[in-house]
């Protein structure tokens, strides 16, 4: 049979999200792959130009729609960097909570839209199901279940609500629990080896050749963790470990966002231990005006410029679920930024997919593409 | 971007050493997942059990397996939004707050004819519940419950008004108790005073009524210079009852408000 | 045309048309109607008509009971809505595919894509007209009716594959190859497992099988048979883990992307039917028909239709193991699915047949005073 392309996308089961990854086949193998991506493009960067450095926090949970608070923890830590602010640590202990609440959020969906990839639907209800108790605990203290609205500029919104450290414990123990389960439904299960083992290799100098970063990076065996080389928040001072694989195949993926996940967990209780020991203010005490929360008019353009704002460029690079996401502000003392720039993660990795899919067959185009963990939200911004 | 293909899948290590039939395991689990939904699995048959109703709160949570009161989740939701006409001073707070500009300030009865009273409409197609209007509400009077149900047959049925607003206030939904403090250093309205007129816009549009306008010595202009044309009056602002809305800014003819620190 | 001579539902069709309805009729219309042939006839037209309609009713019941049962497996609850725990759900979902508009695609080819929804229906439902429910409730009991069930449940390749192509669509093509590969592969394991069913049982009369589970169920002696057969209908009725030829994943809905509304609804009846047709398959080569063992108290089994009501029971639990199956294991790929059963799969059937005639044997050797328990 002469070969052929396929568009498997905009509109297909594959993709999880807008983008289009056309396959040039022959037979049932892989001979070419070209990504498309921009479906999804809403010009995040250019709007948010126009905005209050709060109200950008409104577009970050937009941004990643399954990673919400650790696009918000990004950008969180640019603008402050940017605005020369310093949170009270016990908002850097809340965020650094939400932020491991949300990878494992993320895992989680990862996990259950993968297996579905691979035909199980089975955990992708388990998956939903215990994701929904981690977004119970973020409705309880943001309010919100998908788009979150919870750190400011200086530190977060509001304080933990009384007796939800307590309740974090108990959903903890819940997910260390579940997580056995599903390693009993993938890790103990033939077919799903025979579906992911040595499939969708990217050894690590390549992958850092491309630019791959977060669990695709690590499951080459890199020991790259940015939470790690390049701590920002309080990461320095929590003890956890780098989850890594050797195999650089969709198994090695799943069994090293796995192992984060336990690893967050880890982290999540010494959070809570610290958080109900220290209690103290989750905003900074001194913000400039435009920062809380009204947005009143500014009044005459000239007061504006008298006014000596500060000046500064915020840089900051967080392991994101996905992989490591970047954050660029400059801030020219004006009330907006006056530039904002992100480092999407699944940007690259998808277009890594040149390396690391042709040479397989059709059928193993979802668990590669599954274990990329598509968020085509964060991709095209 | 011509690569050389990766190897051919089948060879990795791990894969001709699985046992044939394992899938006991999974198999099992999924028994054990059948045995314990007998009884009841852990959906919420939503529009007949809410997570939001109390009865969440006891047996049924426990039984859907919530190992967290479900109750206690909603405490802080962000929904609907309640308006309490009665305290609402119609600043514009959450209007200049909103990201989304989907809160437009309409007139309701109750005020002067001379200055309408003006409450906050809210369009909840363009809304996105960022809660940045009830954070800013100085007074307290528009905060969010716990409704979350808003669909409609028509876009104009979105647009709440602020009766409708109210209405959700009297039903006594759980409201979000979180008030954002705000900071310290906040910035004051200062006044530039040679530019001043004293016109009393600024005293008369302000929502707190924090503005009197004091008489000040009338100025006797140096020989050869104009006599400025203006009311000797000059705007004091009391700082502890001003919300920041900035209304006097934009109402101000003259632009001699502005916002700054008090040396 | 056959020596085996059993009550049979159309007989008893027709003996109740000759006593109760042939009266009614003036004397030559009478005479017409009760010459034998057309009475025969008519009475296997009210046959097909009544099985039809049993059999879609139960088809249509298979799918809640898949959808309720897989709910339970995922800790979900399945229909509920709609009549009594959902059981009307499948119904009301009939009716919206029915109103449907049905479309062809512009370059797709017309008579192709007409026919092969039509003909995988027809050729899926005639089975239910061969198959022994109960003790003469078959609408012919032919001598190979176990060959002839085979036969037509592996026509369905040929259709798939034909809407497949004529679609005109990538993932179909993909899809209809998969299908036609994948069916035509595990033809030989389960022949070859029937095989060993026959040689146990030394007839190719599946009501003959049935009654020669009177002392064991072949299940015990054959559970190497059984696993091959249980793996290659999972791999004929297109069921995860073998689903490939619709993997969603990455072919949409493999061969029958192109079809919407009714036709749609018809590949789907049929594939619920062909699931019903191979868990009836395994419940009479292997679970004793509906027969109960003797041990069972016997009012469980002297109640009316009691036969064809432990013979449905049996039925729907088989396919409760497969939507076990379905609820805990992926699906695998091409390769590996014809590794699997040409590789695994034959040897293990061939090994079975031998298994089976090892048991024919010790029944045959005088030594152990067994009594040969040959049919046919």
């Amino acid at each position: 049979m002469s070969e052929m392309w396929v568009n498997m996308g905009p509109q297909h089961p594959m993709t999880h999200g807008l983008w289009n990854l056309r396959v040039r086949i022959e037979g049932e193998v892989i001979k070419d792959v070209e990504p498309e991506m921009g479906y999804l493009h809403r010009g995040i960067e250019k709007i948010s130009e126009d905005r209050h450095y709060n109200e950008i926090i409104t577009l970050m949970d937009r941004t990643c729609y399954v990673a919400g608070l650790a696009w918000e923890q990004l950008f969180i830590v640019a603008a402050e960097q940017a605005l020369h602010i310093t949170p009270p640590e016990r908002a850097e202990y809340i965020r650094v909570l939400s932020a491991e609440f949300q990878r494992i959020a993320s895992h989680i969906m990862w996990y259950a839209a993968f297996v579905q990839d691979i035909g199980l639907m089975t955990p992708f209800l388990y998956g939903m199901r215990d994701r929904d108790l981690i977004l119970d605990l973020f409705q309880s203290y943001t309010g919100g279940r998908l788009t979150y609205e919870y750190m400011r500029v200086g530190g977060v919104r509001n304080d933990l609500p009384l007796g939800l450290t307590d309740r974090c414990r108990k959903v903890c123990d819940w997910l260390m629990d579940r997580f056995v389960e599903y390693d009993r439904l993938c890790l103990s299960s033939t077919p799903f080896h025979e579906r992911c083992d040595g499939l969708g290799v990217l050894e690590a100098p390549e992958a850092i050749a491309y630019g791959v970063t977060g669990p695709m990076l690590r499951s080459a065996g890199s020991r790259r963790d940015l939470r790690k080389d390049r701590p920002y928040s309080v990461y320095d001072k929590l003890q956890f470990d780098v989850a890594t694989a050797t195999t650089a195949d969709v198994t090695g993926r799943y069994l090293v966002r796995m192992e984060e996940m336990r690893q967050a967990v880890r982290i999540i209780r010494q959070c809570l231990d610290w958080l109900d020991d220290h209690p103290g203010p989750v905003m900074a005490a001194q913000l400039p005006r435009w920062l809380g929360a009204p947005y009143a008019p500014v009044g005459n353009e000239a007061y504006l410029l008298k006014r000596n704002y500060p000046t500064g460029v915020g840089f900051s690079m967080v392991e994101e679920p996905h992989g490591e996401a970047g954050a660029y502000i400059v801030n020219d003392g004006g009330e907006h930024p006056y530039r904002v720039k992100f480092r999407s993660p699944v940007l690259i990795n998808i277009w890594a997919s040149k390396r690391y899919l042709p040479g397989y067959r059709v059928a193993d185009i979802p668990p590669i593409m599954g274990s990329v963990d598509v968020c085509v939200g964060e991709c095209d911004r | 971007m011509a690569e050389p293909a990766p190897s051919p899948p089948g060879e990795a290590p791990g894969t001709e050493e699985k046992p044939l039939l394992w899938v006991t395991r999974p198999l099992a689990t999924a028994a054990r997942q059948f045995a314990k939904s007998l009884w009841r699995p852990s959906t919420v048959i939503y529009p007949f059990e809410r997570l939001e109703d109390p009865k969440f709160r006891g047996e049924v949570a426990v039984a859907s397996g919530r190992p967290i009161g479900v109750g206690e989740i909603w405490d802080n939701y962000r929904g609907v939004h309640a308006l309490n006409i009665n305290t609402c001073i119609s600043c514009n707070l959450c209007a200049f707050s909103c990201p989304d500009v989907c809160i437009e300030m309409v007139t309701v009865p109750g005020g002067d004819p001379k200055h309408p009273k003006k409450c906050p409409q809210i369009d909840y197609g363009k809304c996105s519940f960022c809660g940045f209007c009830s954070d800013a509400c100085p007074e307290g009077c528009l905060s969010m419950t716990t409704r979350y149900e808003l669909t409609a047959h028509k876009r104009e049925e979105m647009v709440y008004s602020p009766a409708k607003m109210f209405e959700v206030y009297k039903s006594k939904l759980p409201m979000n108790p979180i008030r954002v403090e705000r900071p310290k250093n906040e910035d004051q309205i200062l006044l530039d005073p040679p530019i001043c007129i004293g016109c009393n816009a600024c005293a008369r549009d302000c929502p707190t009524q924090c503005i009197t306008m004091l008489d000040i010595p009338k100025t006797t202009p140096k020989p050869g210079e104009k006599v400025p044309k203006r009311i000797w009056k000059e705007p004091v602002i009391n700082d502890s009852d001003c919300v920041r809305c900035g209304t006097c800014i934009s109402v101000c003819p003259k632009d001699c408000l502005f916002w700054g620190t008090r040396q | 045309m056959s020596t085996i001579t059993l009550f049979s539902a159309s007989d008893a069709i027709a003996a109740f048309l000759l006593a109760h309805i042939a009266y009614v009729f003036p004397a030559p219309v009478k005479g017409w109607i009760t010459s034998g042939d057309v009475v025969l006839g008519l009475a296997s037209l009210i046959f097909g008509v009544i099985l039809l309609g049993a059999s879609m009713i139960n088809t249509i019941m298979l799918i809640w009971w898949e959808r309720k049962l897989l709910g339970r497996f995922m800790d979900r609850r399945g229909a509920m809505h709609v009549g009594f725990a959902g059981l009307l759900q499948n119904f009301a979902d009939g009716l919206k595919l029915f109103r449907k508009d049905t479309f062809r695609p512009s370059k797709a080819d017309s008579l192709g894509f007409w026919m092969s929804p039509t003909a995988y229906m027809v050729t899926s439902v005639v089975i239910f007209g061969i198959l022994p429910i109960s003790t003469g409730w078959n609408g012919g009991s032919l001598p190979l009716t176990l060959l002839l069930a085979l036969v037509i449940f592996s026509f369905a390749p040929l259709f798939i594959f034909l809407g497949a192509w004529a679609s005109n669509n990538k993932y179909a093509l993909i899809g209809g190859m998969r299908s036609a590969a994948q069916m035509i592969a595990y033809e030989v394991p389960i022949l070859l497992a029937v095989v060993a069913v026959v040689v146990l049982s030394g007839s190719f009369n599946l009501t003959t099988i049935v009654l020669e589970q009177r002392n064991y169920w072949f299940w015990a002696p054959l559970f190497l048979a059984l696993i091959v057969f249980l793996t290659g209908m999972l791999a004929e009725m297109e069921r995860i883990p073998f689903d490939l030829p619709e993997a969603e994943a990455e072919l949409v809905e493999g061969w029958n992307t192109e079809y919407g509304g009714m036709l749609f609804a018809f590949f789907m009846l049929a594939d619920y039917v062909r699931y019903l047709v191979g868990s009836i398959l395994v419940v009479l080569l292997f679970l004793g028909g509906w027969t109960l063992p003797t041990y069972v108290p016997s009012a469980l089994t002297s109640f009316p239709l009691a036969g064809i009501f432990w013979f449905m029971v049996k039925a729907y639990l088989v396919f409760g193991g497969f939507v076990w199956v379905r609820a805990s294991l992926p699906r695998i790929r091409t390769d590996q699915l014809l590794r699997l059963g040409w590789m695994r799969m034959v040897p293990l059937a061939l090994l079975s047949v031998v298994l089976a005639a090892l048991v024919v044997a010790a029944h045959c050797l005088p030594v152990l005073g067994c009594v040969p328990s040959m049919g046919g």
